[in-house]
């Protein structure tokens, strides 16, 4: 059954070779057939591996499926292989079933769009993109489906191309993340070059054995991975792309600038834990940015006004949880909380799209209002999922995944209390922009009117998506609420588990219920501010300095603001008087020289047979000459 | 080798002939009248033109002769020899033929051997 | 001649005997589609008799042929260069007013004459077999009488190929006159083996050769027929003239330079590198401001034989592989690039002003993508047949430190480009900046020239995706040339 592996990324594919074939040529009843049933297919397919993994686990519990060498030259020899250990398995079952929820979602969404054979294309080919990243055995397949899901992310944020901004926004992600996308070929380069193979696994192993603890070789290495990373991820620094991404389909914001590709960068540092282990300043560094980030989003989506905004900040924070996870050696912890984040975020970007679409294309969460009564399925799923995303204790899946992780912070030899206070005070934050959100679309009075129901295809997925952000949490909890452990068990088959300190002064129960409590202190506030005193909201942010502190968080604190000065009109600046530099006369002259050649010898073609006929003869006597006298 | 014989040779080969033009024109008396452009000077002047069209047919036959005439060639020597390379000589010599008869068959049907102006069949 | 040699020389034999019935065929009833299938079916029959000769090779039959694995892949890539072309011609010739049936008996003597090409080891079946493949192709680049530029490449290639080959007789005559004999094997013995020998007649021999051969590969100086020859020519017929023509003699100068020992002489290895060089520069140059895409084809086929030339100077047996591999790859291609052409053509005249490529993927968005996959293959890009083929001839050339040549190579490969891109660039055009009035009614295109594009479209990807196994046999193939 494992060797049916190959098949996850290629029915994705081969969808998307039809579709950007024939996809114009199709009835369109087809185009969904084919887009979201193929990735249908693959869900099947990685449930009966996944089964097959389960039951029957591979020698090592790991399984690698050679499909053939792609070149042999020299030492390099990269093959086409795919390996699925626990922690591919977790990541490919999340995007093929979280993906086929939101194609079939899609195919009634975009149902009215004229580009709807191109959106399934995109999709599909994002999906082989990040399979096949996913289940890469060696750095070549992880960079082909890192760039790959790349380029699939730009040409859906600029799915609708006709409107510029949505272009510039496109552009602006494609070009940020490439910022990172160098830092981490660099680093990918320095492995291949200092370790010499391509396969990860070896390439693990071989940085174990080679290079001690600390030293400076895995630290840079580490670094230039966490570049690619933050940049994938939409972490700090360069998380500014993501919010201006939503300008892409809602299906696509669900899919890959929420569940699947922004996680990229939590995967890559997951499958290369051994080298952030031996590089512990490396994965401080992780920690440090997670934290960070998680709290600096946090403020962010508390001041935001467009619905799909709050979301996307809130992404960019709870990535940065995973981060935080990551970066304190709670490998398992963060691949939790990025499935549980999946589930949820990828619902409340649907539930998300499904209010935006009955309320004629409008964002502002300040002109909706009173959607509880119009819409119920979309109000108890959105709230289900936001819920999960704010921890509301003890029945939702967000709490235990992010629970753990706090947990793991402070109970982790690499955890510190300051990275714990950055935890809790983000659960705060989470939970006072999450009920922001449900109070002002869904409480109070309406103030757009609801034109449109969306039909089964929109609102089963959401429902499934909902139980899941409820239930999906009960694989892994803590020790006094039951003390199940199989997700963890799971991923220590390929992660390693936490080392944990001696303890001082908190218990798990003791984090866990201040967590509650903090959650409850952010509920609260919200209800003061936004259902109960709207006037106090308004009045807090009267003041000059809570205006212009609500106006930097609004920005992101000034990113783009600063990257535009520091970065973009200085290199446009240099672009523009560098306009016609030296170096280009050297390109404009060699291109100038052959232009002349061209015009020189052309003229030997002439159509005169005679001139041919003399040619050769020439030509004869010139090499006579040669081989005679020389 | 010793070149100095060649590389005389090689300019007195230049040299004769255009000592011979240069002088005949230096030499030479020059006279224009009317009729000396003519081929005739003294005769009758000619009429039309000497490039008349000869039918294609002529050449057609005359290539067919030429080919066939060639293949000929190839029997006769077959034929001086014919005992001593025995059947294989033979059978090569059979198809050499039978190719022969199937190309003149096929320029029969094709109508090239035809001396008509209308016999050839149209295209298609 | 005894049984075994008949079944070595098989495929020579299917292929005759199919001219000739196709040529019966026609005096008996003319229809376009049974002279298509007759041939196609002699040369399905030649191709799968390789699997027999196999069994008997390698096997000298009298002292003209040799029959070995090397002879056999390149009467196997002849054939099959000839089934795609006999396709492309069907869909070609069904929209011309003209005899269309005779065109197939000349293309399977041609394919005949560069079969004993490939088998020959004797001055006399060399001279044969290009001389069958010559007269056959003076008659096909003309075969479109009606229209003047198939009569001028007709003529053109009609007096240059008469006059190289005089060349090349001469050469053969002065080796024969000090070594006394025709065969390859003989001629390495003594050209290397020690025995003395006037240089004065071998080298001017060896040089007249060169030029007879250079005029069939079309390579500086004897290249300047092909633009004019290839423009002329009816496309499928200049698809021929560039695969099967030219697969033909490649495959000779590789046996005979390598197995007569005579690619190691200095003044042989000078004379080659001259040529190389000056193809690859002047082959890509010429083609760069050009508007006529078959004449652009005729400069970078010049340029892809230069290139071809540098893996052929490192000599042994890895520089046969990567030669072999290079022109399976550009066989692929060209008939690809070619097939393109033809499908696009009409009854009047060929598709090769770039007017016609304008716009074309908005008018025809698939085959503009075949096509575009062909050009970025002859421009040598990763993923498709060229560029694996490229990569080869680099490594071979590096392996024998030939810099020099590396790097022209190197060079005029981006100077292609530029031209490959024109094209590309004019395809994608958008409608609203073609400028040219298109014809608004697209010719019907035919359903067979489809199937073969399909078929070599497949074919480039594969070959650039997975190249191993056609490595393997080429490299299989190629052991049996017995390099001296």
């Amino acid at each position: 059954m494992l060797h049916l592996l190959w098949l996850i990324p290629a029915f994705p594919l081969a969808s998307f070779v039809v579709l950007a074939t024939l996809g114009k040529r199709m009835p369109r009843k087809m185009v969904p057939v084919f887009g979201a049933g193929s990735i249908g297919l693959s869900a099947v397919v990685t449930s009966l591996v996944g089964f097959s993994f389960l039951t029957s686990p591979p020698p090592g519990n790991s399984f690698t499926q050679v499909l053939w060498t792609w070149i042999d030259v020299g030492g390099f020899r990269p093959d086409i292989a795919f390996y699925l250990d626990a922690l591919s398995l977790v990541m490919v079952l999340v995007v093929t079933f979280v993906g086929f929820l939101i194609h079939f979602y899609s195919a009634e969404y975009m149902g009215e769009d004229e580009g709807y054979s191109r959106f399934f294309a995109y999709m599909n080919l994002f999906v082989a993109s990040m399979c096949t990243l996913l289940l890469g055995a060696n750095l070549l397949l992880l960079f082909l489906g890192w760039e790959g899901v790349g380029v699939c992310s730009y040409l859906l944020i600029g799915f609708w191309y006709r409107k510029p901004e949505n272009g510039l926004a496109a552009r602006k992600a494609f070009i940020v993340t490439r910022v990172g996308d160098t830092a981490m070929t660099l680093g990918l380069f320095l492995l291949f070059d200092k370790l010499g193979t391509l396969n990860i696994q070896d390439l693990m192993h071989q940085a174990l054995v080679q290079w001690p603890v600390g030293s400076t070789l895995p630290v840079v290495a580490g670094l230039l991975l966490l570049g690619g990373a933050v940049g994938k991820s939409a972490q700090l620094p360069l998380q500014t792309w993501l919010p201006d991404a939503m300008a892409g389909p809602t299906p696509t914001s669900a899919l890959i600038h929420a569940a699947t590709m922004v996680t990229a960068g939590v995967y890559l540092i997951a499958r290369t834990h051994v080298l952030f282990s031996i590089a512990p300043q490396a994965q401080l560094a992780v920690a440090i940015v997670g934290a960070a980030t998680l709290i600096l989003a946090g403020f962010s989506a508390i001041t935001q006004s467009d619905i799909k905004r709050v979301l996307a900040y809130s992404t960019v924070s709870q990535i940065g949880y995973m981060f935080l996870a990551l970066g304190v050696g709670a490998w398992s912890a963060a691949i939790f909380h990025f499935m549980t984040h999946a589930f949820f975020k990828a619902l409340l970007f649907l539930g998300a799209g499904v209010i935006i679409e009955s309320l004629h294309h409008e964002q502002d969460i300040f002109k909706m209002g009173g959607l509880r009564k119009e819409m119920p399925v979309a109000f108890w799923t959105f709230l289900a999922g936001a819920c999960s995303l704010a921890g509301l204790p003890l029945i939702t899946a967000g709490f235990y995944s992010k629970g753990l992780i706090i947990w793991d912070t402070w109970s982790s030899t690499r955890g510190s209390s300051v990275l714990w206070v950055a935890a809790v005070l983000g659960v705060l934050l989470t939970s006072l922009y999450t009920f922001r959100l449900i109070f002002l679309v869904f409480f109070g009075e309406m103030k757009t009117k609801v034109h449109k129901r969306p039909g089964f295809a929109m609102m089963m997925p959401c429902v499934v998506l909902a139980v899941l952000s409820v239930v999906g949490g009960f694989v892994d909890t803590p020790e006094f609420l039951g003390n199940i452990h199989s997700f963890s068990d799971f991923m220590h088959l390929a992660l390693p588990p936490i080392t944990e300190r001696p303890l001082r002064g908190m218990t798990e129960i003791g984090s866990e219920a201040l967590v509650t409590l903090v959650f409850l202190i952010g509920l609260g506030v919200s209800y003061l501010l936004f259902i109960k005193r709207r006037d106090l909201a308004e009045a807090i942010t009267a003041p000059a300095i809570a205006k212009a502190l609500h106006r930097f968080w609004y920005t992101d604190w000034g990113m783009d603001w600063l990257y535009e000065r520091v970065f973009v009109r200085p290199i446009v600046w240099i672009a523009r008087v560098d306009k016609s530099d030296f170096i280009d006369y050297i390109y404009s002259g060699i291109a100038l020289i052959t232009e002349l050649l061209y015009h020189g010898v052309r003229r030997t073609e002439n159509g005169r047979m005679r001139w041919y006929a003399a040619g050769i003869a020439a030509g004869s006597i010139i090499f006579l000459t040669i081989v005679l006298f020389l | 080798m010793v070149l100095w014989p060649f590389v005389v040779f090689f300019f007195v080969v230049l040299l004769v002939p255009a000592g011979m033009i240069v002088l005949s024109h230096v030499l030479g008396q020059r006279h224009s009248e009317h009729a000396t452009g003519s081929p005739y000077e003294a005769g009758i002047v000619s009429e039309g033109s000497a490039e008349v069209r000869f039918s294609i047919k002529f050449y057609l036959i005359a290539m067919f002769f030429v080919v066939f005439d060639l293949e000929a060639v190839f029997i006769v020597s077959w034929a001086v020899a014919a005992r001593e390379v025995g059947w294989a000589g033979y059978l090569e010599i059979l198809f050499f033929t039978i190719i022969l008869v199937a190309t003149l068959a096929y320029l029969w049907r094709l109508g090239a051997l035809d001396w008509g102006p209308k016999t050839r069949r149209k295209t298609r | 001649m005894n049984g075994t040699d008949l079944t070595a020389v098989l495929p020579l034999l299917i292929l005759t005997v199919a001219a000739v019935v196709v040529m019966v065929a026609v005096c008996i009833r003319r229809s376009h589609l049974l002279a298509v299938w007759l041939t196609l079916a002699g040369l399905a029959g030649a191709f799968v008799s390789l699997w027999t000769v196999a069994t008997v090779a390698p096997i000298q039959v009298t002292p003209l042929l040799v029959i070995d694995g090397y002879a056999l892949f390149y009467m196997g890539l002849i054939i099959a260069a000839t089934f795609v072309t006999v396709i492309l011609a069907y869909g070609y010739m069904e929209k011309q007013q003209a005899y269309r049936e005779e065109l197939y008996v000349l293309i399977l003597t041609a394919a005949l004459g560069s079969a004993v090409m490939v088998a020959s080891n004797h001055f006399v079946s060399f001279f044969l077999g290009l001389e069958v493949l010559s007269v056959a192709l003076y008659a096909m680049n003309a075969y479109l009488c009606n229209r003047k530029l198939p009569l001028e490449a007709g003529i053109k290639y009609l007096v240059l190929a008469a006059v190289s080959a005089a060349f090349l007789l001469f050469g053969m005559a002065l080796i024969y006159a000090q070594l006394g004999t025709l065969q390859f094997g003989q001629i390495a013995s003594m050209l290397i083996g020690g025995v003395s020998y006037d240089k004065t007649l071998i080298y001017p021999g060896l040089a007249l050769m060169i030029t007879g051969i250079g005029f069939k590969l079309a390579v500086v100086p004897f290249h300047m027929w092909t633009p004019d020859v290839y423009e002329g020519a009816p496309a499928p017929v200049a698809a021929f003239v560039a695969t099967v023509s030219k697969g033909g003699m490649v495959a000779l100068l590789l046996r005979y330079f390598y197995e007569t020992g005579a690619y190691r002489l200095h003044s042989v290895f000078l004379v080659f590198s001259i040529i190389a060089i000056a193809s690859m520069i002047a082959g890509n140059l010429l083609a760069l401001l050009q508007n006529n895409v078959k004449r652009i084809l005729a400069y970078s086929s010049i340029a892809h034989l230069g290139y071809m030339l540098v893996a052929f100077l490192a000599g042994g047996d890895r520089a046969a592989e990567a030669v072999t591999f290079y022109l399976v790859a550009y066989f692929v291609t060209t008939l690809g690039t070619f097939g393109v052409v033809s499908v696009l053509s009409n009854g009047e005249r060929d598709a090769d002003s770039m007017d016609d490529y304008e716009g074309l993927f908005w008018r025809r968005p698939i085959l503009a993508g075949v096509f575009t996959l062909m050009l970025l293959s002859l421009a040598g890009i990763p993923l498709t047949a060229g560029f694996v083929g490229k990569f080869f001839l680099i490594a071979a050339g590096t392996s024998a430190s030939l810099y020099g040549l590396i790097f022209t190579l190197v060079v005029t490969s981006v100077v292609g480009l530029f031209y490959y891109l024109r094209i590309i660039v004019a395809i994608y055009k958008t409608p609203a900046e073609v400028v040219t009035t298109v014809p608004a009614a697209l010719p019907a295109l035919s359903r067979s020239g489809n199937l073969a594009l399909a078929g070599l479209t497949v074919l480039l990807v594969w070959i650039g995706v997975y190249p191993g196994p056609m490595l393997d046999v080429i490299q299989h193939a190629v052991s049996t040339l017995r390099i001296f």
